[in-house]
């Protein structure tokens, strides 16, 4: 099969950005704000033709690929080529029901978020940047050797650092810098795993793909076939400590990512200090990748250390959803509460991943996605809300309805999805995760006092996302006044991009509330298969067969 | 008997169409958005469409035909007057996943989609979608000839279609998963038309109270459906309610159900606005007329007590005799004691749709009695074997449903006959104080004068402006009173007697049957009270003097509930009570003449002696002394020269009557610390409030304090830590490669060395 995702999904984003960078950067101040009509058309067409192609893999135009029933560690459209023999390090792509959703979400929001600040400035530079963000971001996803995962995830930092620094608020140097050095740690950790993980391989039996000198692999599939097969032979793979070391190393590079409580305050003040663009990237799929490393790395090769740590995961998760919401209803700011929304919502992921049961896993993986479309546009609301009254904060601007009624449509429908209002994305995820938690409490005979976080998160959501919404949306009528930092400009409502991204998102999270089997039948069948092949057999050695 | 085979699949042609029901005003929704946003303001969409209204009063008339057709299918045509089996139409597999519970597979579970008609459906369906095309047609004359609404009214309809399709689909749905989804999506629309009203804080805030109280008490149902869930693997009414399935949760494991169910009743408390979740109600009143009848009176809040009603089959369960008895205690006195606290904060109300709303409550929490008690009967007595309590039982569930459906009817006319006449009070104090801008359309300074148009205080003598509105009023208020052969006469004597009988089983239960005794008197003297401070006596200022008649479209739905209401008799004869709860009666078995000498044989003059007095003293409390007491105060002969219609003139004439003879002066009470805390709700939403600020807030406020400080703190005190370290590490570096190949063979080591170790 022809090789669709090197080239068209990876190469061509990310070569085509750094060339218009290039070119731009060559050219005269006043050449570079003409170019940034062009480029920008240049830009969207581009993520559309991104766009083409995943969609065009869903419904199965590109190759027969049937996403759905596909088996743990099984990838399609897979490609692999030698890049340095010596060390074993190729690159290895593929697709699975755990990566497509992730990478078809990538290139959704890359129009979805260029529509939506279309009115950026120095688009020439931006937009660009955008589009190498997306390329960076498929990277991360398609990557089936450790040495290209890792060079993705690093390289995932450089647009979003540039995004911030340059086009960020008052505070955005700190917030670059912290956003950078804190995930920069947490990677270095990672890597320091991933290492360990090749150095611990036997070089007198290599696997296949092995480096010459080395006699050690990075591929990804390899490694996880033979973990498998050590696992499911009642050993433990590369041995107790070592699994446990490892999985806590890799484990820490992905909350961090996530974010988890408490290694979560990079991301309110970089959300907070992040261009619009930059937030719902960061958002919608950059926070993903932690979710999707833990899938990928941690719970594929350690399923023993997924059991031991089971409690702690949970714990954390619990944390964060709990400690997420709060901190949310104690928020001013509106942009910061919505960023501290979405630690909450990383709970829900990480509660699910730590049921250990098929359905929390299918929540988690649905939860990755349905956020994925929804906190966009919250942070879209939030941009336009920003752009609009020169605030970030609630209360600065009353009566929405009255005098900016696209916003505060808009701004309804984020908060009531965000909120898990049935029939939107997020309400499927949440049930699922609720009901897987209470079999993992059932099936380990656990207290049911770990209802009480969720039960008083469902209630703390709807209590600050109201509160918000009375004080924007409604209160005040004709004779409200516009906010002070509007100088007497009059009160301005979307233009049209933005409200074609808003129509956009909010028709999505209809289509995957609704219809929640277009992208979770997938997910289903994987996480079944992972864990009837993976989880089920150790399960045996543990609890002897309840 | 009652064992019915419910997953029997029955062939019928207008089940297919059901789902119709649900979609066709959840597509005129969209319609009606996008219409008016293009064409807001354009002359044919405002003055012949009606800003959308004339859009959604096809669609719900066709919503309800599909209904009827249905309904009549379901009555008589699988099998005449003889087929209850409930029909369960073919599923929409939504989503699929799958959970491991032990063992050395996992399980697939599906959540579908699916339609589930039985009597309690038939029942709901009928009031819910009669109500929204009766309500609809209210509309169009009230929200499109109020210039405040001019040009949003489009906003209005296309909320209000979806809340209907809510409702339909909630009622329709063959799941508690579903009934769920569209509960809150009833849920969101009452938010949104609560606060319909955006520019008036207390709009805004009634919506979120409303939307906030009934959330917690969703977060209680969800759970309680979670644990349903783990019971039996499904929330599929076919599969939960299956005798079966009953058995086998039954044997291990029925503690877990009633504490399950009792979880779900507490998400009925809060939808059905009970105590103590019950604040959210009176200030939903903010919201347009038409909604407060349509979703805060005859729809929405019914959905609590669909949901209880919806559990019947547990109680009812051979399997589960005794082991749910305290669940029904609780519904029972969970509903005694809201019809006496909202009945008796009624009394002090000025706002006449202050006083529907607390009537409301007090009404609802009498069926959560009757409910409660018949679920009592169900779960205690071997009703599957004795006839006789399987009559007991099936009578007691019917006379709580009855009462849902008499109440529905009442309250919705009531509604829209109050907001007839804050409409024209409206009108009158426009006409008369604006003479010069009236009509001018938008921008009018409606909000800055103090009139208030829903107080009583501004009315008084209507009964000769608005002769229909007041007939209406009187009937719905007679119904809700239960004065003997109207409306909720024939329900309200079945859920006290029920409640009675039950208490001489159980002594627990004297609780809530003094309490709806008790509430039957307090409910003649609220209404009675409301009805001539309204309508009877002098105008009580200028304005009401002028308030003239209402139009064709208000008028139209307040006579067909009048109708209805005074049907009731009709439908008691058929024997509704005793079709609304089981399958082995019919309706209009004993035929009509029969079935109503039966009735009134049954209700006056019972063969058992303790219900024989039981019902005079009922009878006496709801429709003597209350009403008597509310004569001697309130009271009085119309203006002079103004005359009403002939059914009216007794009425005034008799409390003219007997404020003149037995007035006294009630200032003592009036000026009581009882009284006072009575206006003030009795200090419940103070409270609240005060928690909500307190400690919610409070805590909040800290966490993010604490968030910023410390957590945050740690990082960056770590961070300034390692910058010094840094300069440490700085200092080292000599420059020196011996140095360097040192460092960097001691820390190999040390790595290696730990790695060796752990391993």
């Amino acid at each position: 099969m022809q090789d669709w995702i090197s080239l068209p999904l990876v190469g061509f984003p990310l070569i085509s950005s750094l060339l218009l960078l290039v070119f731009v950067s060559n050219v005269s101040e006043s050449m570079r704000n003409k170019l940034s009509d062009p480029i920008r058309m240049a830009c969207l067409v581009f993520s559309l033709i991104l766009l083409g192609i995943t969609t065009g893999m869903f419904f199965q135009y590109f190759g027969d690929v049937s996403w759905e029933g596909i088996g743990f560690n099984q990838y399609e459209y897979s490609h692999r080529y030698t890049w340095i023999e010596s060390l074993g390090i190729h690159w290895t792509v593929g697709l699975d029901a755990l990566s497509f959703p992730m990478v078809w979400l990538t290139t959704f929001l890359l129009p979805v978020t260029i529509v939506a600040t279309w009115n950026e400035k120095n688009g020439a530079t931006y937009f660009p940047i955008v589009l190498a963000m997306g390329g960076a971001l498929i990277g991360v996803f398609v990557a089936l050797d450790l040495f290209m995962f890792y060079v993705f995830w690093e390289l995932t930092l450089i647009p979003m650092f540039f995004l911030i620094l340059m086009w960020g608020g008052a505070d955005r140097k700190y917030a670059s810098q912290k956003f950078f050095i804190y995930t920069f740690t947490a990677s270095v950790v990672m890597l320091l795993g991933l290492v360990t993980l090749y150095f611990f391989q036997d070089p007198g039996n290599p696997l296949d793909y092995a480096g010459s000198m080395t006699g050690r692999s990075f591929d990804i599939p390899t490694i996880t076939q033979h973990a498998l097969a050590e696992n499911s032979n009642g050993n433990w793979y590369l041995g107790a400590n070592i699994q446990k070391v490892l999985f806590a190393m890799l484990m820490l590079g992905f909350l961090v990512k996530l974010p988890a409580v408490p290694f979560h305050t990079w991301l309110p003040d970089a959300h907070v200090q992040a261009p619009t663009g930059g937030s719902m990237l960061l958002a919608g799929v950059m926070l993903k990748m932690g979710a999707y490393g833990m899938f990928r790395l941690p719970i594929s090769l350690f399923p023993h250390a997924l059991e031991y740590f089971q409690l702690a995961l949970m714990i954390i998760g619990m944390v964060s959803l709990v400690w997420g919401a709060i901190v949310c209803l104690g928020q001013t700011n509106l942009k910061k509460m919505v960023a501290y929304s979405s630690v909450s919502h990383m709970g829900v992921i990480l509660i699910g991943i730590a049921t250990m049961q098929p359905m929390g896993w299918a929540a988690a993986l649905f939860m990755m996605f349905a956020h994925g479309i929804i906190s966009p546009m919250l942070f879209a609301v939030c941009g336009a809300f920003k752009h609009h009254y020169h605030s970030m904060e609630i209360g600065a601007m009353r009566g929405m309805a009255k005098h900016s009624p696209w916003i505060a449509t808009s701004m309804m429908f984020a908060w009531m999805a965000s909120l898990g209002l049935p029939l939107l994305a997020g309400f499927v995820a949440e049930v699922m995760m609720l009901i897987a938690l209470w079999y993992f409490i059932e099936a380990n005979g656990w207290s049911v006092f770990w209802m009480v976080g969720p039960a008083i998160v469902l209630a703390v959501t709807a209590a600050y996302y109201l509160w918000s919404m009375q004080r924007t949306i409604f209160e005040g009528g004709d004779e409200t006044q516009p906010p002070a930092s509007l100088h007497g400009e009059p009160v301005p409502d979307l233009a049209s991009p933005e409200k074609l991204a808003m129509l956009i998102l909010a028709a999505f999270t209809i289509l995957f509330g609704v219809m929640p089997w277009i992208g979770l039948d997938m997910m289903h069948d994987w996480t079944k298969q992972i864990f009837e092949g993976l989880i089920l057999p150790i399960l045996g050695d543990f609890n002897g067969g309840i | 008997m009652a064992s019915t085979d419910v997953t029997t699949t029955i062939q019928s042609e207008w089940l297919d169409f059901a789902p119709l029901i649900i979609l066709l005003p959840m597509v005129a929704f969209a319609v009606i958005l996008f219409l008016g946003r293009v064409f807001n303001g354009n002359p044919f969409w405002k003055n012949t469409l009606k800003e959308g209204g004339l859009i959604a009063l096809p669609v719900m008339g066709a919503s309800l035909v599909l209904s009827l057709l249905l309904i009549s299918e379901f009555l008589g045509g699988f099998n005449p007057l003889k087929v209850f089996d409930p029909a369960v139409a073919d599923k929409i597999a939504w989503v699929n996943s799958a959970v491991w519970n032990g063992g050395s597979t996992v399980t697939p579970v599906s959540f579908g989609f699916g339609i589930y008609v039985d009597h309690v459906t038939v029942m709901l369906l009928f009031v819910a979608a009669f109500l929204c095309l009766l309500i609809n047609t209210f509309s169009i004359g009230y929200m499109n000839t109020d210039p405040i609404n001019d040009n949003r009214n489009h906003r209005f309809y296309a909320e209000f279609v979806l809340f209907c399709s809510g409702m339909l689909g909630m009622v329709l749905s063959d799941s508690f998963l579903w009934l769920f989804i569209f509960w809150e999506i009833m849920g969101l629309c009452s938010y949104l038309l609560i606060g319909f009203y955006y520019e008036r804080p207390s709009a805004a805030s009634a919506a979120k109270k409303a939307f906030m109280t009934t959330r917690i008490g969703d977060v209680f149902l969800m759970i309680g459906l979670v644990m349903l869930w783990d019971l039996f693997g499904s929330l599929d009414y076919a599969v939960v309610f299956d005798t079966h399935n009953i058995e086998e949760v039954a044997k291990h494991s029925a503690g877990t159900l009633q504490w399950a169910l009792g979880l779900m009743f507490i998400g009925a408390v809060g939808k059905s606005a009970q105590f103590p979740l019950h604040v959210w109600l009176p200030d939903a009143m903010e919201g347009p007329t038409p909604v407060s009848a349509l979703i805060h009176a005859a729809t929405m809040v019914n959905a609590g007590l669909y949901l209880v009603a919806r559990m019947f089959p547990f109680f009812g369960a051979e399997a589960l005799q005794g082991d749910l008895e305290d669940l029904a205690f609780i519904i029972a006195a969970v509903g005694g004691i809201t019809a006496v606290m909202a009945a008796a904060i009624a009394f002090v109300q000025m706002d006449l749709k202050k006083v529907l709303a607390y009537s409301t409550m007090s009404q609802l929490a009498y069926i959560f009695t009757g409910l409660g008690c018949a679920m009592y009967l169900a779960n205690t007595l071997d009703w599957h074997h004795d006839d006789d309590a399987h009559y007991i039982v099936v009578v007691a569930f019917g006379a709580a449903l009855f009462h849902l459906f008499n109440h529905a009817m009442a309250k919705g006319m009531l509604f829209m006959a109050s907001g007839s006449v804050i409409h024209e009070v409206h009108h009158a104090h426009h006409h008369l104080h604006h003479h010069d801008d009236h009509g001018d359309g938008h921008g009018d300074d409606h909000h800055d004068d103090d009139f208030d148009a829903q107080s009583m205080e501004n009315m008084g003598g209507l009964a000769s402006k608005m002769p229909i509105t007041a007939t209406a009023m009187l009937v719905g208020s007679a119904s809700i009173m239960g004065l003997p052969l109207i409306g909720g006469f024939w329900s309200k004597e079945g859920i006290i007697a029920n409640a009675w009988r039950v208490a001489q089983d159980d002594p627990r239960f004297f609780l809530p049957a003094t309490c709806v005794l008790l509430g039957a008197a307090m409910t003649g003297f609220y209404m009675s009270r409301m009805w001539f401070k309204t309508f009877a006596g002098k105008p009580n200022n200028e304005i009401a003097a002028h308030v003239g008649p209402t139009n064709t479209w208000i008028k139209t739905p307040l006579f067909i509930l009048t109708f209805v209401t005074l049907s009731s008799v009709i439908f008691a004869g058929l024997g509704f009570t005793h079709w609304a709860s089981d399958n082995s009666y019919e309706l209009g078995e004993k035929g009509l003449l029969k079935g109503l000498v039966y009735e009134l044989e049954h209700a006056f003059a019972n063969s058992d002696a303790f219900f024989f007095i039981l019902t005079y003293v009922a009878i006496f409390l709801g429709a003597v002394v209350g009403p008597g007491l509310a004569m001697a105060l309130y009271g009085g002969k119309l203006a002079e020269g103004e005359e009403t219609k002939p059914w009216m003139r007794p009425v005034i004439q008799l409390s003219a009557w007997v404020n003149k003879r037995f007035h006294f002066d009630n200032s003592a009470f009036a000026e009581s610390t009882l009284a006072t805390a009575l206006e003030n709700r009795l200090y419940i939403d103070e409270y609240y409030d005060k928690a909500m600020v307190n400690i919610v807030a409070g805590f909040s406020n800290k966490a993010a304090e604490a968030d910023s400080e410390v957590i945050d703190g740690t990082i960056k005190a770590i961070e300034s830590g390692s910058q010094s370290l840094s300069s440490v590490v700085r200092s080292m570096t000599t420059g020196s490669a011996r140095d360097y190949i040192l460092m960097v063979a001691v820390g190999t080591l040390a790595i290696f060395m730990l790695i060796w170790g752990v391993a």
